[in-house]
């Protein structure tokens, strides 16, 4: 057995960090949560194989936090998704250095093939 | 020569003798004049002999003719002696009467002279004697008089009157009968009279004073149709006449007298007069339809009215001047004096006033009228008098009608003024003619600063062009008008309005302009921004929950199915699909308020469009088992636009598709490209769309209401955001339907895409 890959999870609404953990440890993920950026750039830096941000998120921007880690050496290779309530944000996220977006409220499926891809990807 | 005692001695007393004028030689021993001598040319003219004469007093033998009582010859003849005595200078008499007696008989020869009596001085030059030397001038004398004779007979035939009037006194020397018969006297009564003293009642009214003027300046008077008082057969008569004062010369080119000639014209100018009358009686007659005419007498008081003139006054006959005047209304008896003592001074009547008929029913008169003057007196008052009762009423109707229209017209400007509301007109070119108070009190320009095109200018200016292109656009196609714009209101702040506007026609069908309203929204355009603010946020705050419980739904779902609890894993795919229904209803509501508020974003870029329909079709039949979704595609094209929003377009229409025809099993999807553009429609045998509802289908909020057992869920959003963002792509939407048929919507999308 590979060891699981670590996903880190950042939303500011406890019920979507409890949800999405769930079903990503159900799926085998290794699941580490954060309720706002506080921490989550050390975090990453240690070992990371994903970042699911979402972008509204009291006190920070999940963009400008995208923006620092595709700038952080350590971090640049991390593949990120950014997650959004409005469809509108896609282009915003993408420009800010996100690998893909996805709205909510998502599909488990949807959301999984993403993780599954990007990961592949790198 | 001869010498000069060859001349013969001149015997003087000879030539004397001889000499052809006559000649006596009288002594200066007055009163008698002896004679002295004689010479034989005077003998001859007075058939006298020597005898006769010598030695006697002149006097004597050359008495005064008994049959001459006017000529004073003898006082005459002295007289001139005396002056030649006196002034020792010859004197002359001119032709003067002298008779001279027949020698044997008591008769006498009636003779005219002219003698020159001249003195003889002595050596003391005292007169000694008088040569006394008549010239028999009784031949020219008589052929004078006749042609005098014949001159009076002549002015006295005259037809027309002549007079000569002598003197300082004007004594008559001449009075023609026309003349006699004019004055009312006859010649025996005037001649030798002071003229004056004869026609005594013309004393003291000018004839004296233009007389004497002639008769001291020599200038000639003409008088025209004069009124002169005349005397006849004991009765005081106005007569007229026309007359020339010229002055009457004598030999010597004195003035002496005056020559009057006179011709009456009584009868021409009383003939002038009444035409004048008569003139301006049928004037008044002509002028007369529906016209009583009046004549009143003044110096009788007579009133004269015709029939219509009595009608009016409310008289079955002719009645008096009194009893019209007591139909007069009391109030109004001030009036009737007043304009006819304005007339007296101006010759001209008018007033208007009421009359009060037997039935105490008032009654409105004009009366006009006019003086006619004789001899500078008023003698008559011709008129007419009108009945204007009806005008009357009618003005008053009229007025009614004026203070009526004024007074809906002040309230129309109140109303106008006072509504919350902009109002606006404009004529058929879409130029503005009318804005009111409300629009000038919140933009703070004037009235002027709004017409033509200048309303426009109170506009912001991104808002300018679309609102005058909007108006210009519906003047043209003549069609109802509306356009939300913003305006920088006197407060300082933008405002938000709205302009609408009907087309006006006039009478005859004809485009006449706009009349419409501009509302101030801005209070409106605050809550929908908040509203939309609100439906924003909330639906972004629903979609947090929805999110967790959809995740939730599907770990769970996952959940059992690993453990093998299928029958309840169905369950949880069922609320799975409720809250995909959820989620599609926020999704809406999103949509529209971003649509409302112009942020619904688009990505347009170029896309394949075949491969967009495909996908979504397979996506679409996973969802569906009671459909089966048939594709008839022409080949792809590339779209340029938001494909996700297109795709949003195609997934509704396809919902409602399966939605609204829950009893048939298939739908068609179809694409075909005509003129650069790719349309696609898709068509369901459905329940379809009543005919009334067709045009309203794309509106927001327009839901399907079904019968009773068909209720159709939703909001009435879906066909709205799928119209707008088909316009936002500059494509056109449309529908056809035939009820209880089925329904085929169509977009179309431009093939080449403008740049915007």
């Amino acid at each position: 057995m590979h060891k699981a890959k670590k996903i880190i999870v950042a939303d500011d609404d406890p019920a979507i960090l409890d949800a999405i953990r769930l079903m990503l440890e159900f799926e085998g993920y290794d699941v580490e949560c954060f309720p706002n950026g506080n921490g989550l750039l050390d975090m990453a830096k240690e070992a990371a194989d994903l970042l699911l941000l979402d972008i509204w998120m009291s006190g920070t921007d999940g963009r400008d936090l995208c923006q620092q880690l595709k700038q952080q050496e350590s971090t640049r290779d991390i593949p990120v998704i950014m997650i959004s309530a409005s469809h509108d944000i896609k282009s915003s996220a993408l420009a800010a250095g996100a690998d893909d977006f996805l709205a909510k409220p998502f599909d488990i499926t949807e959301l999984l093939d993403k993780i599954e891809k990007n990961i592949a990807t790198n | 020569m001869k010498k000069s005692d060859d001349i013969p001695t001149i015997d003087y007393k000879q030539i004397f003798e001889h000499s052809p004028a006559a000649k006596l030689i009288i002594a200066v021993d007055a009163p008698v004049y002896t004679i002295l001598d004689v010479n034989r040319a005077y003998l001859m003219r007075t058939n006298s002999t020597r005898e006769d004469l010598l030695g006697k007093s002149v006097f004597n033998v050359f008495p005064a003719s008994p049959d001459d009582g006017i000529s004073e010859n003898i006082a005459l003849t002295i007289d001139s002696f005396e002056r030649a005595i006196q002034t020792k200078e010859p004197h002359t008499m001119y032709d003067y009467r002298y008779d001279i007696p027949v020698r044997g008989s008591d008769k006498f020869e009636e003779r005219y002279w002219t003698t020159t009596n001249t003195p003889l001085l002595d050596e003391h030059e005292n007169v000694k004697c008088l040569i006394h030397s008549p010239v028999n001038t009784t031949a020219i004398h008589k052929m004078e008089e006749r042609a005098q004779e014949r001159l009076f007979s002549i002015l006295m035939q005259a037809p027309v009157g002549i007079g000569i009037f002598m003197g300082p006194e004007f004594r008559v020397e001449l009075v023609n009968p026309p003349l006699c018969e004019l004055y009312g006297t006859s010649p025996e009564e005037m001649f030798g009279r002071p003229v004056f003293d004869v026609l005594k009642h013309a004393k003291g009214m000018g004839f004296e004073e233009l007389l004497e003027n002639v008769r001291i300046t020599g200038e000639t008077y003409i008088g025209e149709s004069v009124s002169v008082p005349i005397v006849r057969k004991g009765a005081l008569e106005e007569v007229y006449v026309n007359f020339v004062y010229e002055p009457f010369r004598e030999n010597d080119g004195s003035i002496s007298g005056v020559i009057a000639v006179a011709t009456e014209v009584t009868e021409e100018v009383r003939i002038r007069m009444k035409l004048k009358e008569a003139e301006e009686r049928t004037r008044l007659a002509i002028s007369a339809t529906g016209l009583g005419t009046f004549d009143l007498n003044y110096q009788t008081n007579e009133l004269v009215t015709s029939t219509v003139f009595s009608e009016i006054y409310g008289f079955q006959r002719q009645a008096t001047r009194d009893e019209y005047l007591k139909v007069v209304h009391p109030d109004d008896l001030y009036i009737h004096q007043l304009a006819h003592k304005h007339a007296l001074e101006s010759g001209r009547l008018q007033y208007e006033l009421r009359l009060v008929w037997a039935d105490k029913s008032i009654r409105w008169i004009r009366v006009e009228g006019k003086v006619i003057f004789e001899a500078g007196q008023a003698s008559r008052l011709l008129g007419t008098v009108l009945d204007i009762t009806d005008q009357v009423e009618a003005k008053k109707e009229q007025q009614k009608l004026i203070k009526l229209v004024s007074d809906s017209e002040e309230l129309l400007r109140n109303i106008t003024s006072a509504v919350p509301t902009g109002l606006w007109m404009a004529d058929s070119d879409g130029s503005v003619t009318y804005i009111n108070q409300t629009w000038i009190e919140w933009t703070g320009q004037p009235y002027e600063a709004h017409l033509g095109r200048g309303w426009i200018n109170v506009m912001v200016k991104e808002d300018r062009r679309h609102i005058a292109s909007s108006l210009l656009q519906a003047a043209r196609s003549k069609t109802v008008f509306e356009v939300e714009f913003r305006f920088l209101h006197v407060d300082g702040k933008i405002h938000w309005a709205v302009a609408s506007g009907s087309p006006q026609y006039n009478e005859d069908g004809g485009f006449t302009g706009y009349i419409g309203a501009l509302v101030d929204i801005t209070d409106l355009k605050h809550l929908q921004q908040q509203k939309d603010d609100f439906i924003g946020i909330a639906s972004h705050e629903l979609k947090t929950p929805v999110t967790s419980i959809k995740a939730y739904t599907q770990v769970l779902e996952r959940m059992m199915l690993k453990n093998g609890h299928g029958k309840d894993a169905e369950l949880i795919r069922k609320l799975d699909s409720q809250v995909n229904r959820l989620t599609k209803l926020i999704e809406d509501l999103l949509d529209v308020t971003k649509l409302n508020s112009g942020k619904l974003q688009f990505n347009d870029r170029n896309f394949d469009f075949n491969d967009l329909v495909r996908e979504l079709l397979e996506d679409l039949q996973r969802t569906t088992e009671s459909h089966i979704l048939i594709s008839e595609l022409a080949p792809t094209v590339t779209v340029f636009g938001d494909r996700e929003r297109i795709g949003q377009v195609l997934t509704n229409l396809i919902t409602n598709a399966i939605k609204y025809s829950p009893k048939s099993n298939q739908i068609i999807v179809r694409s075909t490209i005509v003129c650069n553009e790719i349309q696609l429609s898709v068509k369901d045998f459905g329940i379809g769309i009543p005919k009334a509802n067709l045009g309203r289908v794309f509106e927001q909020f327009y839901r399907v209401s079904g019968d009773m057992q068909h209720t159709f869920p939703g909001l009435g959003l879906g066909l709205y955001i799928t119209a707008e963002i088909i316009k936002r792509e500059h494509g056109r939407i449309w529908v056809t339907s035939q009820e209880g048929k089925g329904s085929t919507f169509c977009f179309s999308l431009p093939l080449i895409k403008e740049n915007t």
